[in-house]
């Protein structure tokens, strides 16, 4: 895949920091202060018409997404520029290692029992916040979570998968990948999805049909079985 | 007076307190004569400079397409901090009125014989822009841009404004 040279100049310091599927990650510098770019590169193999509508759909849905969340009172990092034209979008460049680098941190060198407890605390909450509000973020992974440097405070990253739902049976998905990712990567960790769901519980007021149908998700996986 | 650079552009911004004539800076914005153009921010709508510079990226970025909406760049620039999408509501907020006595003027690649001139045109007393939090009128701010509770516990008003501009056209 060809890689278009920018036409802003202050894209010139772009530093490529990860690239997915579906979105190129840079590091910039947005008026003065580090950021980070998120492209949404063009799928060569899909007609030109149907690509740019749905780029620029999807790109809308996640800056949508990531303020919605702000506005449940969940963070995530500060928008600081949607480019329907190129498809990218510019935030915050949050300081601070990712959860995963956390847990598997804890992992290797003995368990904090406090800092797990706080971390998966925090995870329930936003969660449950979210959920409440009707948002479910679509990838919770342990990578898409960040630990802001000094205030210790969780970040949400990664609204690309992000829809508005209020059924149970999205919110149990969402929480049932996060319980799946936990387990095959942190099992080391003990049991960190019990803390969470504690939170979770606490946090959010439609708990219970929320865990309810995340029993049920735990018998048959995150696709429903489409029989009869 | 502090300039700011924003995509090799510069922005110049200079704030003012006890404003008296801004009846005048209205009439002669409205009727195309200011003279540098200018764009004048009600102030008390900005709590930190940063949004206005996310504002200001989005008004360069249009400008370099040849796709502003509004009549003139800094007219742009005063719409886009908005946050919204209605030309003569934002306009009338975050612009200027007759009675307004607290003023941000902000000029793209200003001369610093332009912002000179753009000093002169304001009857006040230019102030430093770390003022800007200590005179910002929250409540104000919070209704203009529907921030609520739960978003004010986890953010600062700087940030959720930031958000705010930069997230219009995909609400």
């Amino acid at each position: 895949m060809e890689i278009d040279p920018k036409p802003d100049s202050e894209n010139a310091a772009l530093v490529l920091v990860k690239q997915g599927a579906e979105a190129r990650v840079f590091e910039s510098v947005f008026a003065g202060k580090r950021s980070i770019i998120k492209e949404r590169f063009s799928k060569k193999y899909r007609h030109p018409t149907l690509d740019s509508k749905l780029t620029l759909k999807r790109l809308n849905a996640e800056a949508r997404c990531m303020t919605k969340a702000r506005r449940l009172g969940v963070l995530t990092p500060v928008l600081y520029a949607v480019d329907p034209v190129i498809h990218t979008l510019t935030f915050e460049y949050v300081e601070g290692p990712s959860v995963k680098d956390v847990f598997l941190g804890i992992g290797s060198t003995g368990v904090f029992q406090e800092r797990l407890t706080d971390i998966a605390t925090q995870i329930g909450d936003a969660i449950g916040k979210l959920h409440d509000g009707g948002l479910v973020h679509g990838d919770l992974t342990t990578s898409n979570m960040l630990i802001r440097n000094g205030t210790n405070k969780l970040v949400l990253i990664d609204f690309g998968l992000s829809f508005t739902s209020t059924l149970p049976e999205d919110k149990a998905v969402d929480l049932y990948v996060l319980e799946r990712a936990l387990i095959s990567m942190h099992s080391s960790c003990g049991n960190v999805m019990d803390l969470i769901l504690a939170a979770y519980k606490k946090s959010s007021k439609q708990w219970s049909s929320t865990l309810n149908k995340l029993a049920q998700v735990r018998q048959r996986g995150r696709k429903r079985t489409m029989v009869g | 007076m502090k300039v700011f650079e924003i995509n090799g552009n510069t922005l110049s911004l200079a704030l003012f307190a006890d404003v008296t004539n801004s009846k005048e800076l209205l009439d002669s914005m409205q009727a195309g004569t200011l003279d540098p153009e200018v764009a004048f921010l009600n102030a008390s709508l900005i709590p930190d400079v940063f949004p206005v510079l996310a504002a200001a990226h989005r008004t360069l970025i249009s400008k370099s397409r040849e796709s502003l909406t509004t009549r003139t760049l800094h007219s742009e620039l005063v719409y886009n901090y908005s946050g919204s999408k209605h030309i003569t509501e934002s306009l009338k907020r975050c612009g200027i009125s007759e009675s307004s006595s607290y003023v941000l003027a902000a000029r793209f690649n200003a001369s610093p014989d332009e912002m000179k001139a753009v000093e002169k045109l304001i009857n006040g007393k230019e102030i430093d822009l770390d003022e800007f939090e200590g005179r910002a009128d929250q409540a104000q701010i919070q209704k203009h841009y529907k921030i609520s509770g739960p978003e004010l516990g986890i953010s600062t008003l700087a940030d959720a404004i930031t958000c705010r501009i930069a997230a219009r056209d995909a609400l």
